[in-house]
């Protein structure tokens, strides 16, 4: 069992992505506790900014769960989700916090068991990149010396 | 909050009404009113609660070029975007605060960035050199807005070329983090100076004593707002355009042939900020075959291109753009030439959401990049 310190975010369809995870519980499956699994009505609402959210709350690895390619209900069919996610690995990269801390995971519906398997490689994966390198979390230093727009 | 009144000059306004007459945002807005922010806030000594419109202004600085009284209205705003943050206004962030969350990530880790990708083999970095070129958010920008086509990065290229071509050693920094100008303007202090503080340390490390910007935004940071902020600031501030003129100037750069008639478009953070009208003209006028048309608002009067701190964008900037667009238009310029990254973005981002086409489509390109380019054929004969 992985250890629950690596936080992952779980980006989760609601549709054949969201099954999956509620299949787990059908399944009597257990995946590890670290796991926040966030609900969304389609992967295409998810943008940049909310990928980038959360890596910045602290998160160690956010994975996108969506539907298989032409599933989508609203056939989107993750043209919007897999441009966010290039751009997000691409800035992950430059930023210097290895970009595959980001995954797109795409299952086929009530796939409990591939979930599960997936999310504990990623988590093993993530604990690899995160003995290579480890980033550490600081908090923002106290205000001072502001000459200008003090008081 | 008394203070700030006194230093922004705030006291001194006669409600003339001048900054709102020339307000872009007030012209498509009329709830954003500069004079009545003022004179609330005068009215009940900065005790008033802080209207929600502050968040409208672009900080273009229209209004301290009217003012008689020299009222630091933007610096005002600031503070009282600041003040708003603190009692827990929330920031109505554009492109999903995707901007703003790099720079804390870039604030409050201990990342190493690895952002020199871009850089071309032609390009000479001096191995060890007190200059450095702070290349800024480009390369992020890049990613963040490759759906407007936006190739910021080109910019850059062009400036070290012209570098290169001067023979100013210069270095790169590869940890260099975000000059936190979006931070200030929409009022998060602490970032800011997270930001501020990493970089002079970065700079610190490498002995940097002059640094070359081809930013305005990040040359007026850096130039203006550090040293307010930083007590150990002391490392001279220059940008390129200045580099560039004074070098055609002096007769070190001979610049190429280019024929196109083009129209410079004055970021107002080059312009109305830090008074860099006649360098980027000069740089224009020496490339042989251009020929610049001016738009009918140019230099301090110059319209700005609608920009925002990556926040609170909304339909009032999209039609002060399509208003300088169509200026740009009028002129019968083939490109607009631009020294700022952001314009290029918030004007293509115009050009992209138009509809019916009623935004003119001219072409966009960094003036060192038009001017690299001009010497290309020279190379190659």
């Amino acid at each position: 069992m992985a250890t629950p310190y690596i936080e992952i975010l779980v980006f989760a369809c609601n549709w054949d992505g969201w099954s999956c995870i509620d299949a787990t519980a059908n399944l009597e499956v257990s995946y590890p506790a670290s796991v926040k699994v966030v609900r969304v009505s389609c992967l295409s609402r998810i943008h940049a900014g909310l990928i980038l959210k959360a890596f910045e709350f602290g998160a160690d690895g956010v994975m996108l769960l969506g539907c298989e390619p032409g599933r989508c209900l609203f056939n989107v069919n993750g043209e919007y989700i897999i441009n966010e996610y290039e751009k997000v690995r691409s800035i992950l990269k430059i930023l210097g916090m290895q970009q595959d801390r980001l995954v797109l995971v795409q299952l086929p519906a009530f796939s409990g068991y591939e979930f599960v398997m997936q999310v504990k490689n990623f988590i093993e994966k993530i604990e690899q990149l995160s003995a290579s390198k480890r980033v550490k979390i600081t908090g923002p230093e106290p205000v001072q010396d502001i000459a200008v727009l003090s008081q | 909050m008394q203070s700030v009144i006194s230093d922004t000059g705030v006291r001194l306004c006669l409600d003339c009404g001048k900054c709102t007459v020339v307000c872009p945002v007030t012209r498509y807005d009329a709830e954003f009113n500069p004079r009545r922010i003022v004179q609330e806030v005068l009215r009940l000594n900065g005790r008033s609660p802080v209207s929600d419109t502050i968040w409208s202004c672009i900080s273009c600085n229209m209004c301290i070029e009217r003012c008689n009284y020299n009222v630091r209205f933007t610096d005002f705003i600031r503070f009282l975007r600041h003040k708003a943050l603190e009692e827990g206004a929330e920031i109505k962030y554009s492109h999903g605060g995707a901007p703003q969350t790099i720079m804390h990530i870039m604030a409050h880790r201990e990342t190493r960035q690895d952002r020199l990708d871009w850089l071309p083999e032609d390009i000479k970095i001096a191995k060890q050199s007190n200059t450095a070129f702070f290349v800024g958010c480009a390369p992020y920008f890049d990613i963040l807005f490759s759906d407007l086509g936006v190739n910021i990065i080109e910019g850059t290229k062009g400036a070290l070329r012209l570098l290169n071509r001067v023979q100013i050693p210069f270095t790169l920094i590869p940890n260099e983090r975000c000059c936190g100008r979006d931070l200030l303007l929409t009022g998060d202090i602490d970032g800011f100076l997270a930001l501020a503080r990493a970089n002079m340390n970065e700079f610190g490390k490498r002995g940097i004593k002059n640094i070359i910007i081809g930013c305005p935004e990040g040359y007026y940071t850096l130039k203006v707002d550090y040293p307010k902020f930083l007590k150990d600031w002391d490392i001279s501030v220059v940008h390129i355009t200045e580099v560039i003129a004074q070098a055609i100037e002096t007769g070190e750069l001979t610049l190429g042939r280019l024929e196109q008639k083009v129209t410079y478009h004055d970021p107002c953070t080059l312009g109305r900020y830090s008074r860099i009208f006649d360098q980027p003209r000069s740089i224009l006028a020496s490339i042989e075959g251009i020929e610049v048309a001016e738009m009918s608002d140019n230099r301090e009067k110059s319209l700005c291109c609608g920009a925002s701190p990556w926040a609170h964008c909304g339909t009032v900037n999209a039609q002060i753009q399509k208003e300088r667009l169509a200026q740009a238009g009028a002129t019968g310029a083939d490109i607009l030439i631009t020294a700022c990254p952001k314009c290029q973005i918030h004007l293509k981002c115009a050009q992209k959401n138009a509809e019916n086409n009623d935004v003119c489509q001219i072409a966009i390109q960094d003036i060192c990049d038009l001017a690299a380019r001009s010497l290309l054929p020279q190379e190659v004969s």
